[in-house]
């Protein structure tokens, strides 16, 4: 109990004391940082409105002829448009799993544990260490199996299972391990009071979960949901060895349309990038303020 | 209020819910796919050069769907990313009816039964057909066996800037052996202190680029990569090839640079004899063109095969077209192949990508007629060399890919790189 | 009783402030324990099933098509080949060799990601006008595809690129970043840094605001020195979060793959052949999946030992 009091005045009347004591120095740093860091960005930009004849040899920021040629022929030319719909689309299938089913997982784990539930929590957590490539022709198997979709029958028999179709390629992303942890440590820090004095009143587990910890918990959703966004946003190898179908393609396997090799097109394929960049940056700047506080109070606390 | 059962009763519609997404989002997708009626004929190429899918897709592709009345369904794909796709999509059933790859891919796709024999369909074709595609047929053959059909025909040969050549008092009709070209190329070569300014002669050192380099040298000298089967490029012809190759980049006598630089994919702007970074390159017909195209003004030309003891050049059927062993629309398919391959058309292509035509009858077309540089690559087609037909070629090929760049970059002697290369290739063919 | 508050205690240890942060008092009615962990148990059994079923079983999948020789092109399925793959990897001098790039590339990285992570975010965890801005900013590279900003960097240090502008601008030659084995690997590693920099930065940051202030003003009237603020008060109050995100960087910087694709394909002279690259060739492009899976378990024992020595290494210090 002292404890969490204790904590409090971390975030409160330590840092009133600090922001007298910012010094120059370290704000410059600060900004030459943030520079170096975004500066590859800003170049990327740059040479999306770059013509292609332009983009060797020129480190300027600004583009002599700005041009949109490379925007247009990275959406005619890669499909982009429909590949990131798809992208959307699963992008928030995943965001949606993992905000129910992590989320209450991580829940459970820190509010209501039981007979080897830690146990049970650091064998998942675990998992977050099995390498891709173990699991990579294993899943894909598994997804030409899958039961009743894509032609298949009962036994998995017969079609082509989850292959080749958006469900396939949200398939190993529906729960992260990480996001569990992050909502167990969320939790494990949220005050149990609340759903004692709820639990006096009849409320059941759910309803206390749902009404009274949930609402609470908009930085934690927010993480969730933007680290399930990039997972799935992000991905290439999957949906490259799932995927047959121009109609089924995310936007990381349309960018490749200008991947030809050693002869890239810089502009075009800039382009492309600065169009998929723009979904995850907006939900990132929006929920930015959540982001980091969510880590802050969820990562570790508890 | 009992809470568990409300839990239950809950919990399980969620769970429910999600499933039922996934499996409605696998249906509803894949449902599409499975309308009868007619279906599109689905063609995989290899590759995303930007010239070549605007041809295929804005008008060689329409033009076929007006005379058949089918609708195709045409995809690129990047040549990295090819065989993981390929081989999933096998193995999931999901390969498109025709397909596109290197002839590097036949042998193993044909011991997978995953390729039509298409000599019954060759046989079809008029014999003035067969005998204008002849030369370029043979590359799609595995073991005397039609599999695929070339889409373009594509070679490497030694290009020069006749203005350094003139300027060094170098006449280019003088140079028809590598020794030859080799002692041009010490003329040619600028240095500043050590570092070489502008290179005499440049060969492919990028990955992959090694073994068609040593391709040519070894032909040239006579050897070859394999014999059958069996391995032979680490013959004493081999290692007087690789030899000459490491000497080229090795030393103070070095007269090429940027070792591993893949300056053969690089756009025309870029290449080392626009820029004047090297006064002779091995270009491929593709690059070659493309550097004409792009700079008029630039006098470029293109040496003949050369010799150690006989012309050879790397060179063969480029990429073409394979009709899957499981499709349900092989007529289709073939007409397709059929309609790529026909004088006119096959032509228009190797236009379009800057390749040598498939058909010996090309030679009249406007398109070689009217471009110098083509019709030197169209005349050394005889002497062209292209890579083993055999099981496991690419996984040979890597390994002694692997063992020429540490002779190139002097971690181990051209001899010992060619014997180990030799060693993990004969457990690759064994095993 | 027992079992509810074993688990609150194990709950105490993983917090950074140490000093049991949860009180065991935390269900007092005892009579609802049962009941509640029951509720509990449903709360997770969603996510559990599906982990078990598409991370676990795809584990043991994957372990016994290991033991076979499978190829996606064949028409026959996987063949049991007993341990032969396992003895034809270990005994494959360029995989074992992938291995130690694999050890050099996590070494390379993480170092001085670390050390600038924490230097950032200990900039970052005073509020000031603009911070918003430097998280975020710092933050950015994370988000985007490992895919997406490996093709900036490949133009970033290609022979015309912007970093060689800069270099020869300030009259230092130009430099083949990707082509000499010297600088291949750091190059990569040098770009990964620039892309974990903001996530590693976040969860440190996370950490130093766990730390309460009181501790560095007990450490001031003690007369304590920055530097000794440093290592008595912060470094101790972020051990946990310091141990968690070691070990998350050490899985996955051993499993790179994307960017040394993108960037070199594992040239020159192998120097940045990194072990997933070669398990992706005999996967895909030699279409060996029994020898691939074998590779991959062993690159798993790999990851899972060196995380254990680095946790266990930081765990001892004080």
């Amino acid at each position: 109990m002292s404890v969490t009091l204790q904590r409090r005045p971390a975030s409160g009347s330590g840092f009133r004391r600090w922001r007298r004591r910012l010094r120059p120095g370290s704000f410059l740093v600060l900004f030459a940082s943030s520079m170096l860091v975004l500066l590859p960005f800003l170049w990327m930009i740059s040479m999306a409105f770059t013509p292609t004849e332009q983009a060797f040899g020129d480190v300027s920021l600004l583009p002599a002829e700005p041009t949109f040629d490379n925007f247009v022929r990275a959406v005619e030319d890669a499909n982009l448009l429909p590949a990131l719909l798809n992208s959307l689309i699963v992008g928030a299938i995943a965001v949606a799993t993992n905000c129910v089913f992590a989320i209450a997982a991580g829940y459970g784990f820190a509010m209501l544990p039981f007979r080897g539930s830690t146990a049970l929590f650091y064998a998942l957590i675990a998992t977050t260490a099995i390498p891709i490539s173990v699991t990579l022709i294993p899943l894909f198997l598994m997804a030409r199996g899958f039961p009743l979709t894509g032609g298949n029958d009962i036994l998995g028999q017969g079609g082509i299972g989850l292959l080749d179709s958006l469900g396939g390629i949200v398939l190993p992303f529906i729960v992260l391990p990480l996001n569990i942890f992050l909502a167990r440590q969320y939790f494990s820090s949220s005050a149990p009071d609340l759903a004692e004095a709820a639990r006096i009143d009849g409320a059941g587990e759910l309803r206390v979960f749902w009404k009274i910890y949930l609402p609470l918990a908009r930085p934690l959703v927010a993480v969730i949901a933007i680290f399930s966004f990039t997972a799935v946003w992000d991905d290439f190898l999957w949906p490259l060895v799932t995927i047959s179908s121009p109609e089924h393609q995310t936007v990381q396997l349309a960018l490749t349309r200008f991947l030809s090799a050693g002869n890239i097109q810089y502009g075009p394929m800039m382009a492309g990038a600065v169009i998929a960049t723009l979904p995850v940056l907006i939900v990132f700047l929006f929920n930015q303020r959540h982001f980091i506080s969510g880590l802050s109070e969820g990562s570790v606390k508890g | 209020m009992d809470v568990v059962p409300v839990i239950r009763r809950t919990a399980a519609p969620v769970a429910l819910v999600a499933a039922a997404t996934l499996v409605l989002v696998g249906c509803s997708s894949s449902a599409g796919g499975d309308d009868g009626g007619s279906e599109p004929l689905t063609v995989w190429f290899p590759g995303t050069s930007e010239p070549e899918i605007d041809l295929v897709t804005n008008t060689l592709v329409p033009q076929f769907e007006e005379e058949h009345d089918v609708e195709v369904d045409v995809t690129f794909v990047d040549w990295a990313d090819l065989a993981p796709k390929l081989n999933s999509a096998f193995a999931a059933g999901t390969a498109p009816d025709v397909f596109g790859h290197g002839p590097a891919a036949a042998a193993d796709l044909v011991a997978n039964e995953r390729v039509l024999d298409l000599t019954d369909y060759v046989s079809t074709l008029s014999e003035e057909d067969r005998d204008d595609l002849a030369a370029s047929l043979i590359g799609g053959q595995v073991d005397g066996t039609q599999y695929l059909i070339p889409l373009s025909v594509s070679g490497q040969l030694v290009a020069y800037r006749a203005d350094m050549l003139e300027d060094a008092g170098i006449d280019p009709s003088s140079l028809r052996t590598w020794d030859d070209v080799r002692a041009a190329a010490d003329e040619l070569t600028e240095k500043e202190g050590d570092t070489i300014t502008r290179a005499g002669l440049l060969l492919g050192t990028a990955a992959i680029q090694r073994s068609i380099s040593f391709n040519a040298l070894i032909s040239a000298a006579g050897g070859q990569l394999m014999d059958g089967t069996e391995v032979a490029f680490d013959s004493p012809e081999g290692v007087a090839a690789l030899e000459f190759f490491t000497e080229l980049y090795a030393g103070d006598s070095a007269v090429g640079n940027n070792l591993g630089n893949d300056y053969l994919n690089s756009a025309a702007a870029q290449q080392p004899l626009v820029t004047g970074d090297a006064a002779m390159t091995l270009l491929t017909s593709q690059a070659a063109m493309q550097i004409a195209a792009a700079e008029p003004d630039l006098e470029i030309g293109v040496l003949p095969a050369l010799s150690f003891m006989q012309p050879a050049a790397f060179g063969g059927a480029g990429a073409g077209l394979f009709i899957n062993a499981d499709t349900e629309a092989t007529e289709l398919s073939w007409d397709f192949i059929e309609f790529m391959s026909s004088p006119e058309i096959s032509t228009a292509y190797a236009e379009g990508t800057g390749n040598i035509p498939i058909r010996a009858s090309a030679a009249e077309s406007e398109y070689v007629q009217s471009s110098r540089v083509l019709q030197a690559f169209l005349a050394e087609m005889p002497n062209f060399v292209p890579n083993p037909n055999v099981p496991s070629w690419t996984q040979i090929r890597d390994v002694l890919d692997a063992q020429l760049e540490q002779a190139l970059a002097g971690v181990a002697t051209p001899d010992a790189a060619l014997k180990a290369a030799a060693d993990q290739a004969a457990g690759i063919i064994g095993g | 009783m027992t079992l509810t508050s074993t688990a609150a205690g194990e709950l105490a240890t993983s917090s950074p402030a140490g000093a049991g942060a949860r009180p065991a008092k935390a269900r007092t009615r005892r009579s609802g324990s049962r009941r509640l962990a029951r509720a509990g148990f449903l709360f997770v059994l969603p996510a559990v099933i599906y982990i078990v079923g598409f991370q676990l079983v795809p584990v043991v999948y994957g372990l016994v098509l290991s033991f076979t020789d499978y190829s996606p092109l064949a028409r026959s399925g996987p063949e049991f080949v007993g341990g032969a793959n396992f003895a034809k990897v270990l005994g494959d001098p360029r995989f074992l060799h992938s291995l130690l790039v694999t050890g050099q590339y996590v070494l390379l990285v993480l170092p001085p990601l670390l050390i600038l992570a924490l230097l950032l975010a200990m900039m970052v965890n005073k509020p000031f006008r603009g911070v918003g801005f430097f998280r975020s900013a710092l933050y950015v590279p994370h988000i985007v595809s490992l895919t997406a900003v490996s093709m900036i960097w490949l133009w970033l240090y290609s022979d015309n690129g912007a970093i060689n502008g800069l270099l020869e601008g300030v009259g230092l030659g130009s430099q083949a970043w990707l082509l000499d084995p010297d600088s291949a690997l750091p190059a990569v590693a040098a770009m990964r840094v620039w892309k974990a920099l903001g996530s590693n930065m976040v969860l440190l940051l996370a950490g130093l605001q766990t730390i309460p202030a009181e501790l560095y003003e007990a450490a001031r009237m003690d007369g304590a020195g920055a530097w000794a603020r440093f290592r008595y008060v912060t470094l101790p109050g972020l051990k946990p979060i310091l141990m968690y995100v070691v070990a998350t960087d050490i899985i996955f910087l051993a499993q790179s793959f994307a960017e040394v694709f993108v960037l070199t394909k594992g040239g020159p002279l192998e120097s940045t052949t990194v072990a997933n690259v070669l398990i992706y060739n005999e996967a895909f492009q030699y279409n060996s999946m029994g020898s691939a899976s074998a590779m991959a378990f062993v690159l798993f024992a790999f990851i899972a030992a060196f995380s254990l020595v680095a946790v266990r290494n930081f765990a001892r210090r004080p």
